[in-house]
């Protein structure tokens, strides 16, 4: 096992692209969007694909999110191929084993915040006390375990996006994909996210992949790809993680 | 949490939701109300039927179908005290009487016009004519020769209570009989056209100037009108078995018209039914619609988090039943009030044909408060349906694309 800077990370593959492509129609053309991207995350990663806009990046998020299905290629979820899963599989596996964070946060406004943590445990049917015991947890950790009763309306954009973040991690996913988690937030609020990022990855060693045009936030990645026109121009790996 | 998230979701917009909640209440209302008012109408003529006919008759079944005068078949006294035995032997028997009715004319020297006679037993109490009268007194006696008028006839006749008139018919022979008979009591009939010829007198001194002993029908009243119809069934067993020339025939059968009043009055509830579902169903469709398309973008959340679409389906479809089971409520209450509120007034109206005020009510029971919360529940629901489904068939990326 080898220590990353994040966590320990083993090698194992938590997902996987084969010669991802990915093609709109347009009129009576097609544009490509993904043009054969090959990405593997193992667990303990923390990687960010960067790239500018209409790089391609929020559609390979999408494909890795598995709400999306490529046009050629192959993505494997735990060294399991996705293609031929159906959509009740898709959202099983979405349910259980992938957590979402989103740039606009995406929170359910009629929920109180810890209902919004709740709801993937519900879709879960994990018992009651099960998930009172885990959002409370979670919530801690994002540093809101005042706030449960709360409406998301009631919180500052940094405190919204706490929230996501606990959402994501209830179900102790495999896998947290971020879109976009700082650019609504200002840059001081930003930084905390990436650090609470950063420190979730560490203590419960699950793979992260931030897409991000943000250049701060590249800073606090080990992995970081570079997209653009829909393929992985490159790679860069870092030893560590810029300090806090 | 699905019902906890529906109700939240549905007062998210409060005006919006006020707006449909009083269109439901407003469109049941106004079904209860119109149910309330039918079921009362049917109510009332069926009490008012079965009053004056009894639950079922007995008799020869050429006179119950209305194929032959009473006179051409009566029940001999032997069979008709057989047949009340066998009545007495029934649980919930409430009373039974006999009758004879027959045609004649009826004035003094001065002229004369048709009376249609009723010979009943004034102590049976139960042809409850008593009630009808407005001057004078009831008959008294089994056989004593006096006679209660309608009033139109007692007008045309230009008599009054204490007056004499001569009463004169056919006996069953086929000879002419007549009598003198004192005028003691004058009813008020709900039928204007009835009231011009009816006449009351005991059914002893209608056999004595029919020259007879036998009656025209046995009428029987049941605690429970409900059971008519199977005790006729067995009645009409039992007579069968003692091969008496007796039939048996309920209230209903009895008047042919009632079905024909009942098809009518169910036409309208019927359409109003329908009018009341359509309004509603359109209205909340719209509101539903516009409400449902605002939150694509949280559907695509709940989907990214794994929900399936039978989950956001089911969610919304909940949200158009809660809509429905507020503004049932909502509409049922209100039905009730306006119905008691209109029920307080005591309005009266003299129907077609008619010349006694009958009061006007709205029913207020199970069925017309039930009825009209089901139409705003099914409304309500099949609403939902289509925005339910449009939203559910969405796929993730597309709904989290929305605005």
């Amino acid at each position: 096992m080898q220590r990353s800077g994040f966590c320990y990370v083993n090698g194992t593959p938590v997902l996987e692209t084969r010669n991802l492509i990915k093609d709109y129609p347009l009129g009576r053309e097609n544009v490509r969007a993904l043009d054969g991207v090959d990405f593997t995350a193992v667990q303990g990663d923390f990687a960010v694909i960067n790239g500018p806009s209409g790089s391609g990046k929020t559609t390979l998020l999408n494909m890795l999110a598995l709400i999306d299905r490529p046009s050629e290629g192959e993505v494997l979820f735990e060294e399991k191929p996705t293609s031929r899963l159906t959509e009740g599989e898709l959202a099983l596996l979405r349910r259980e084993k992938i957590g979402l964070v989103f740039q606009t946060f995406n929170l359910i406004p009629v929920l109180s915040v810890a209902e919004n943590v709740e709801y993937p445990l519900l879709l879960t049917r994990a018992p009651r006390g099960a998930r009172r015991e885990r959002v409370a947890a979670r919530l801690d950790e994002v540093g809101l375990s005042g706030f449960g009763k709360r409406r998301p309306d009631e919180l500052s954009g940094g405190q919204r996006q706490r929230v996501a973040v606990a959402r994501a991690l209830v179900t102790q996913p495999r896998l947290v994909l971020a879109d976009e988690p700082t650019a609504n937030l200002d840059s001081t609020t930003g930084k905390q996210i990436m650090e609470l990022l950063q420190g979730l990855n560490t203590d419960h060693c699950v793979t992260f992949l931030v897409v991000t045009h943000d250049p701060s936030v590249v800073d606090y990645a080990q992995r970081v790809l570079t997209i653009r026109d829909g393929r992985i121009q490159g790679e860069e790996k870092r030893g560590a993680p810029r300090p806090a | 949490m699905t019902i906890k998230v529906a109700a939240r979701n549905v007062f998210r917009n409060r005006r919006r939701t006020v707006i449909s909640l009083l269109v439901i209440a407003i469109g049941l209302t106004i079904l209860s109300f119109v149910l309330g008012f039918v079921g009362e109408a049917i109510t009332a003529a069926q009490r008012s039927l079965a009053m004056e006919l009894g639950a079922f008759q007995i008799g020869d079944p050429r006179v119950l179908d209305g194929k032959a005068s009473g006179l051409e078949a009566l029940i001999s006294p032997e069979i008709a005290e057989r047949a009340l035995a066998l009545v007495g032997d029934l649980p919930g028997v409430a009373g039974v009487t006999t009758q004879v009715r027959f045609a004649g004319l009826i004035g003094d020297e001065t002229g004369s016009t048709l009376l249609l006679a009723r010979g009943i037993v004034p102590e049976d109490c139960m042809t409850d004519y008593a009630c009808l009268i407005v001057a004078g007194r009831g008959l008294e006696g089994s056989d004593a020769r006096e006679i209660v008028l309608g009033e139109r006839l007692a007008q045309r006749l230009g008599v009054g209570p204490g007056d004499r008139v001569n009463v004169a018919t056919g006996t069953v022979s086929g000879t002419l009989n007549a009598a003198t008979v004192t005028v003691v009591g004058i009813v008020q009939y709900g039928e204007a056209q009835v009231e011009e010829r009816l006449g009351f007198v005991s059914l002893g001194f209608a056999q004595r100037l029919l020259r007879t002993s036998g009656v025209e029908r046995i009428l029987v009243w049941l605690d429970d009108l409900d059971q008519s119809t199977a005790y006729a069934e067995r009645l009409a067993r039992e007579f069968a078995a003692e091969q008496f020339p007796l039939a048996v025939r309920t209230w209903d059968e009895l008047t042919p018209f009632f079905a024909s009043l009942q098809t009518f009055w169910s036409a309208f509830s019927g359409f109003a039914t329908l009018a009341v579902f359509v309004l509603v169903f359109f209205s909340v469709l719209e509101v539903l619609t516009i409400s449902f398309l605002e939150r694509t973008r949280e559907v695509g959340t709940v989907r990214a988090l794994g929900a399936s679409r039978r989950r956001v389906f089911t969610g919304f479809v909940t949200e158009g039943l809660v809509v429905g089971v507020v503004g049932g409520l909502c509409g049922v209450v209100a039905g009730a009030a306006v119905a008691l509120l209109f029920n307080s007034l005591g309005l009266t109206f003299v129907p077609p044909g008619g010349n006694m005020p009958q009061p006007i009510r709205v029913a207020i029971s199970t069925s017309t408060l039930t009825a009209p919360f089901l139409v705003a529940l099914g409304a309500t629901f099949f609403s939902s349906l289509y925005p339910a489904g449009k939203n559910a068939r969405l796929t993730v990326v597309e709904a989290l694309r929305s605005l």
